[in-house]
């Protein structure tokens, strides 16, 4: 049992790699409790700073600011009446939501946390999770046709005819990625650690690969992310103050958090997809320029200051709680809190935990960061008319995404292109 | 002309021979509805997604008003007047008060039309921001609503301060005001005015060059001249078509020709344009109401009215500019202490009809968007 | 000139003005909420909330002198008066006093009408009740005034 984990503490390939089934699963089980924990995460905080942006609170009152709210929210969505409408299809009502979150959850198998930090590495990591997402597509059909009433199914078709425009555009910027990874060694990998050990070999992120190039094709799979979740500005499927409601209308309660919960995996997965492709996967920030054991050091005790620091923010939240009877409960609570995210940042600090948490930390806080713009663009932005979406993704998005293309190609293939030309000429 | 609507399965007076055809639908957006603005239900009929037409059914706030008024004496109706349009109280009871000042041959004492001036303005600002909230929401932009409505807050504080309440402020009366201002009334006034207008800054660099907000209502539900003032629209929707018309200036009432400001006007009458007159309205508006702060008279509040109000036999008609349009109060007296009739004409009752003639062609996503930039309340359309 | 509309459109320069107007709303100090039931708001005096009869603070005597004007003055014709002659101190004594509440709109003509300071309107807007029967006042519960209920856990 001890050799099992010194093997798999000492091993320098994931599990999957490794052949080892029991690890594998570990991986498996951890990573579909860790997507779960970050979409309740990300309920409370999208309704937090959506609020910050709005100039209101947010939830206050269940736990200390609004803290135990997920839970009331998933409590209450359980304990629902599960109403299905009358002359529905039953069978493909009930699986539509199984597809969504099943395809959601599958495209986490290739995500790297760190070098052995992924349930395994296929070799056609990229282009697996895309087609694994493009299959969510079916499941939203199968949801809007099942609900047997006119609103869900339009809402359905454009639904999904918005995120197969945008997967084009999505599908070019990856290549543009991709075609990056060919550039030192010669042969490229669709392989995601494949794809971050190559930005580590070439010692820079792609973002700032033949400036500008990494970054507009970085913008473009940027935008074209947002549409294929579904997310403002570009939401008008889901949008309520438009006349034709979304495909989730007709699912109540428990159905109705299985789609929530495929779109929060889904935006977690995109934007694990960005960042492996673009932002450098696990690489610490500056890992070229700032070199050397002394800031191996400084960027490694970060992990644990960004937990002291909540921690110390939860106590200041605890201190400047109402002095009143009633928030004696919620006031304790916080302070528990604020002391286990203190803890947390504490036990990040022994050396053997430090090294390896900092590639899931770096990970985990980049996609934390997209999460972030997430949010922000909703507070923001007015929504796109349907219309005007797929202008933009068609006449906009595709057009930039094949010239960035070519321009890498060419950027990148300078020599050779040189001198083919060179030799043409002579 | 307009294509008649089938509208043989509705409990309409009017029935027409015309069937729908095997492509065109019938979509009700019904009165609850999280953008209607209230209780309206508009009948669209759509071929796919392009409107054909429309047709709007009111009445699902009607409260009798006008009846209400010729059974209550003058002072009596004074605050049942604020709650037909309750976004913009204050001016409603300008009207009202001016209305029957003229039926009286009175005239309010120049404090207090400095006052309902001021109050006024304060009031066409609040209503400008709830309808700047409301339309940014319906077009998709969810933040501006609560700036707004942090905005208008304020102003509701100052009402409260003036004179009791927030929104049915019931705040003047035959004659002049009640109220004498509070300590402090200048004060809160300006710093309003200072605290506001980088406020305004603020929405214009959220809204005004945003190119996804420009796609969204740059001509989207064109208006032109001719067709607004076939129609009789009146306020922002007018002048944001070209016609350069506001009461204030065409038929200046209370102190208004005191005060130097201008009338904003628009080119292209989208959706866009009102947008951006509405805007402009609330900076001239700041503009009067500093002018109108430092220069305040001394003197009564109140004109030399009797207790008992008991106008001559006769009927006039008033309008002043409320901030949704020309609001015009035609009362008739018979020489008792109510009123003979009492009829209100509302501008959101009239800027509706041109609902009809402004989606033709669009999208259904639009007609969200024109409803909102209409400005319709639907207390002042039912009464 | 042409290049610099191009340029902000290029680099998407509205939408990030946007993105910026949101980002610095969110410190602490734009925020206006008050948590009610735990904070209350600023009540001005003038504010016209429950009503509430005046009693002569020395004698306990209510002020009202049974003039009828407040019933008169009100739209809704809520207020019903009735009063009898004292034969010693020549005054009119109030009998009863009855104040609708559920038909109110609180326009504040009635205590601008009362030629004494008896009737006046209080700043007390919580009025809410779990049935109608508490919505009609009579003269004790209108000299008692407004007793707002807090709630403890």
């Amino acid at each position: 049992m001890l050799d099992a984990v010194k093997n798999y503490l000492n091993s320098s390939v994931t599990p999957g790699e490794a052949g080892s089934q029991l690890w594998a699963t570990v991986y498996i089980v951890a990573i579909t409790l860790g997507v779960s924990v970050a979409v309740i995460c990300m309920n409370w905080l999208e309704r937090k700073i959506l609020a910050h942006m709005q100039i209101r609170l947010g939830p206050m009152r269940v736990g200390p600011h609004g803290l135990l709210q997920p839970i009331a929210d998933a409590l209450k969505l359980l304990i629902k009446e599960d109403i299905i409408p009358a002359n529905a299809d039953k069978v493909v009502f009930w699986s539509a939501p199984v597809v969504v979150t099943m395809t959601a959850f599958t495209t986490f198998l290739v995500v790297p946390f760190g070098r052995t930090h992924a349930v395994t590495d296929m070799n056609i990591g990229v282009l697996f999770m895309l087609g694994i997402s493009s299959l969510g597509v079916l499941g939203i059909i199968m949801a809007g046709w099942s609900s047997n009433s006119h609103y869900p199914l339009m809402g359905s078709l454009r639904s999904s005819a918005q995120m197969v425009s945008y997967e084009i555009a999505m599908g070019l910027a990856i290549v543009c990625a991709v075609l990056m990874t060919s550039l030192q060694t010669g042969t490229g990998t669709l392989s995601m650690i494949g794809i971050v050990e190559a930005q580590s070999a070439q010692g820079t992120w792609f973002i700032f690969k033949f400036f500008p190039l990494g970054f507009v094709a970085f913008g473009v799979f940027a935008i074209a992310m947002i549409a294929e979740t579904n997310r403002a500005p570009f939401d008008l499927p889901e949008a309520e103050s438009e006349l034709v409601a979304g495909f989730h209308t007709e699912y109540s309660g428990f159905r109705w958090s299985l789609f929530f919960l495929a779109e929060y995996s889904a935006m977690l997965a995109v934007s694990s997809i960005a960042v492996t492709l673009w932002l450098g996967g696990w690489l610490r920030p500056f890992a070229n320029t700032l070199s050397g054991s002394a800031w191996d050091l400084a960027f490694s005790l970060i992990p644990a200051l960004s937990f002291l620091a909540m921690g110390a923010g939860c106590f200041l939240g605890t201190i400047r709680m109402p002095k009143i009877i009633q928030m004696r409960v919620q006031t304790i609570g916080l302070g528990v809190f604020g002391a286990l995210l203190a803890l947390i940042g504490l036990t990040l600090l022994l050396p053997g935990v430090r090294e390896r948490v900092q590639d899931i930390y770096w990970f985990v806080a980049k996609v934390a960061c997209f999460m972030y713009l997430y949010i922000w663009y909703r507070g923001t932005f007015p929504r796109y008319r349907f219309d005007q979406l797929m202008k933009v993704g068609w006449k906009v998005l595709l057009p930039i995404g094949l010239a960035v293309l070519i321009a890498t190609a060419v950027v990148g293939l300078r020599q050779e292109l040189w001198a083919a030309i060179v030799g043409v000429l002579q | 002309m307009s294509q008649p609507i089938d509208t043989s399965y509705l409990d309409l007076d009017t029935k027409d021979e015309t069937f729908l055809d095997s492509t065109e639908m019938v979509l009700n957006m019904g009165p609850q509805h999280p953008s209607t603005h209230g209780v309206l239900r508009v009948i669209l009929k759509l071929d796919g997604e392009k409107v054909l037409g429309t047709e709007c059914v009111i009445g699902y706030l009607h409260r009798g008003v006008e009846k209400i008024g010729e059974n209550r004496t003058y002072t009596m109706f004074n605050p049942y007047v604020d709650r037909m349009d309750y976004v913009a109280a204050v001016s409603n009871g300008l009207g009202y008060c001016e209305t029957v000042e003229k039926l009286l041959s009175a005239e309010a004492p120049p404090r207090a039309q400095y006052i309902r001036v001021i109050l006024t303005e304060l009031c066409r600002i609040s209503s400008h921001q709830v309808w700047l909230g409301t339309h940014a929401l319906d077009i998709g932009a969810i933040t501006p609503l609560f700036y707004a409505f942090r905005d208008r807050e304020e102003i509701l504080k100052i009402f409260e301060k003036y004179c009791g309440a927030r929104l049915t402020t019931h705040a003047f009366r035959i004659g002049g005001c009640i109220y004498e201002t509070y300590d402090g009334f200048e004060q809160d006034v300006k710093k309003f005015c200072t605290f506001f207008l980088p406020k305004l800054d603020e929405y214009e660099e959220l809204l005004t060059t945003n190119r996804i907000w420009v796609t969204r209502t740059k001509n989207v539900g064109v208006l032109n001249p001719e067709d607004c003032i076939a129609l009789g629209v009146t306020g922002p929707v007018l002048r944001a078509s070209g016609v350069k018309w506001d009461l204030r200036k065409a038929q200046p009432y209370e102190c208004y020709k005191d005060f130097d400001f201008e009338i904003p006007t628009g080119v292209n009458g989208d959706t866009y344009d009102r947008y951006l007159v509405r805007i402009a309205e609330m900076r001239q508006s700041v503009r009067i109401l500093q002018q109108a702060v430092e220069a305040i008279p001394t003197g009564p509040i109140m004109a030399k009215v009797p207790k008992v109000i008991k106008p001559p036999v006769g009927e006039v008609y008033h309008s002043i500019e409320a901030p949704k349009g020309e609001l015009g109060y035609f009362i008739v007296s018979d020489g008792s202490t109510q009123p003979y009739r009492v009829r209100v004409r509302p501008p959101s009752f009239v800027n509706l009809q041109a609902l009809d003639k402004m989606v033709r062609g669009l999208l259904v996503a639009d007609v969200v968007a024109v409803i909102g930039t209409l400005d319709i309340v639907l207390g002042e359309v039912d009464r | 000139m042409s290049v610099t509309p191009l340029l902000r459109k290029v680099f998407l320069v509205d939408l990030l003005k946007g993105m910026s107007v949101t980002f610095h709303n969110q410190s602490e100090k734009e925020r206006i909420t008050e948590q009610y039931p735990l904070e209350r708001p600023v009540i001005f005096e003038n504010y016209r909330g429950q009503p509430r009869l005046n009693t002569n603070p020395d004698t306990g005597e209510s002020l009202c002198i049974v003039c009828n004007l407040c019933a008169l003055a009100c739209p809704e014709q809520l207020i019903t008066v009735k009063g009898e002659r004292n034969p010693v101190t020549k005054r009119k004594e109030v009998v009863s006093w009855t104040y609708d509440l559920s038909r109110c709109m609180f326009c504040g003509l009635c205590a601008e009408a009362c030629s004494t300071d008896a009737l006046e309107l209080t700043q007390d807007y919580e009025l809410a009740l779990y049935s109608r029967d508490g919505m009609v006042l009579d003269q004790a519960a209108l000299e008692r005034g407004p007793e707002p209920v807090r709630y403890e856990r």
